[in-house]
């Protein structure tokens, strides 16, 4: 069992999503996360097992190795592929509540903007520290983010921008956000975005890289 | 007005190129994913649609003390950097070049598709084209000013080497309207993403710098830090 979840570990952080997967060459023809999970799961191993200590962690490692610059964005995204391919399985245990994740995180690309390779990046990172993503895509407004989290209590918010333009829309919804709801958490980034302007708007959290915000939200993790 | 439309080959973006942009070398990481970055070129190419377009205005009005320059009544206000090279230009060239929405499109679908590494690596492959773009562009320029015996500068785009990314709104304002398909948004994003603009001076006095990184002190640039650019 525990042998299993090692495996299934092993699988994400080095991207091999199923046994048809070429990559990485060192374990072609293996079984990847898909089989595994699915084995795990057959024999009886908990959802919540397989998340907390097959999954996670993988992606914990795969977080810090990008962030030392030790793996880069294509290997991360092959990681990310495997880990959804477990999820798949574990998706209908989340949907019946019988596995909780670690909570909501809402993620969006500010209003004026449209780039989002970076914040896909972020979002498949947290998701797999174990939350659950609401993706509201790009050119979000500050009123789409203020519905989502009313409707999702509790639920973290991530601002993703690319120009020094379209920046300046983070702090219109960061204001807005902590006016109506002044618990919520608001997580910023996106090349332009620095330290100083995440504490000059009032935001919570900056990070240059998704690992940093995976790291930040686990103290609030329930 | 001067159009132009690049052919793909052109642009000399070639598998290994890309790899290097992803942040890998010649290496066994990077034998892993040539076949992809290949075959992913390949469908880019067959799509994209690359086109530039320049301006030139031959009455630049300079300021030393704001440092600023004026082209036809539209102001532009370049910090130091910037206004210390183009400062001694008799003209200017503006221009836009763009990758075209083809790329973004495969980029989109690739996302949609649950393929994340496909949709970063067209990603990668529009930067590297609409850069390409701008390189090609830049050398009609030269060939321009040579018939003028007149020498060119590098090109400086609002946003880098400190000038700021809000004087896009001036310079959409010297091209026409839907200039190579590209359109400024109201927080001076272009689209198609994959696009870059900027100004190019021309003149007896102007020279070209080979290391312009040089003259300023940001770290996480496009051009100052190749590392970063992997991210
Ligand atoms: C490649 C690139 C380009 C390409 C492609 C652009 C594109 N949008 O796709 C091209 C050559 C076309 C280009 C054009 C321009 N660019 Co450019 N470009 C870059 C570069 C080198 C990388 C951007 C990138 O795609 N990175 C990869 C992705 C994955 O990273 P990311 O989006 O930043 O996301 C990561 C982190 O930021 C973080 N993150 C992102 N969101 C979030 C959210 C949260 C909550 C958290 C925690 C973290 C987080 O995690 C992600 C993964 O690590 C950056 C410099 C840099 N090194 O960042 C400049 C940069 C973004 N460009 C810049 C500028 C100015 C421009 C232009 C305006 C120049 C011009 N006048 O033509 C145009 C604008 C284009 C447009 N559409 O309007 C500036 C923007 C700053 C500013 N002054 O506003 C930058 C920062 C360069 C600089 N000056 O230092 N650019």
């Amino acid at each position: 069992m525990e042998e299993l979840l090692t495996r299934i570990a092993r699988c994400v952080e080095s991207g091999k999503t199923d046994k048809a997967s070429p990559y990485p060459p060192d374990m072609r023809g293996n079984d990847g996360a898909d089989e595994l999970t699915k084995q795990a799961l057959d024999e009886g191993l908990s959802p919540a097992r397989i998340l907390d200590e097959a999954l996670i962690p993988a992606m914990a490692v795969v977080g810090e190795r990008f962030s030392r610059k030790e793996i880069y964005v294509p290997q991360m995204l092959m990681a990310a592929k495997a880990m959804n391919s477990s999820m798949k399985h574990l998706k209908p245990f989340f949907q019946s509540g019988e596995t909780k994740r670690k909570g909501k995180f809402i993620i969006g690309t500010v209003a004026g903007d449209l780039h989002d390779i970076g914040k896909n990046l972020v979002a498949m990172m947290i998701e797999g520290g174990g939350w659950e993503i609401i993706d509201l895509g790009v050119d979000v407004k500050t009123d789409k983010f203020l519905k989502a989290v009313e409707d999702n209590p509790g639920a973290f918010v991530g601002l993703s921008a690319l120009l020094t333009t379209t920046m300046e829309n983070m702090k219109k919804t960061v204001e807005v956000l902590k006016e109506k709801h002044p618990s919520v958490k608001v997580l910023v980034g996106g090349a332009p975005v620095t330290m100083e302007y995440c504490e000059k708007i009032g935001a919570d959290f900056y990070s240059p890289d998704p690992q940093g915000a995976v790291n930040y939200l686990k103290q609030f993790a329930v | 007005m001067n159009s132009f439309e690049f052919d793909f080959h052109d642009l000399e973006i070639d598998a290994p190129s890309i790899g290097r942009l992803l942040g890998y070398g010649e290496g066994n990481l990077y034998n892993v994913f040539s076949d992809l970055i290949r075959e992913l070129l390949g469908n880019a190419s067959r799509v994209c649609s690359v086109k530039a377009e320049y301006r030139i205005f031959h009455a630049a009005e300079w300021n030393d003390k704001a440092k600023t320059v004026t082209l036809t009544g539209v102001v532009f206000r370049l910090n130091d950097i910037v206004y210390k090279q183009l400062g001694k230009a008799e003209s200017i060239a503006i221009f836009v070049c763009t990758a075209g929405p083809e790329v973004e499109k495969l980029a989109r679908q690739a996302m949609e598709d649950g393929d994340p590494l496909a949709c970063c690596i067209y990603d990668i492959i529009g930067s590297a084209i609409a850069e390409s773009a701008a390189r090609l562009l830049h050398d009609e320029v030269r060939k321009a000013a040579v018939l003028m015996a007149k020498n060119i500068t590098n090109r400086y785009s609002p946003g880098y080497c400190g000038w700021d990314v809000s004087d896009q709104y001036a310079l959409f304002a010297l091209m026409p309207d839907n200039s190579c398909g590209v359109r400024l948004n109201d927080s001076a994003l272009m689209s198609p993403e994959k696009s870059v603009s900027g100004m190019i001076g021309i003149g007896r006095d102007v020279s070209f710098d080979p290391y312009p990184c040089s003259l300023c002190h940001r770290t996480e640039c496009l051009f100052g830090n190749p590392r970063r650019r992997q991210l």
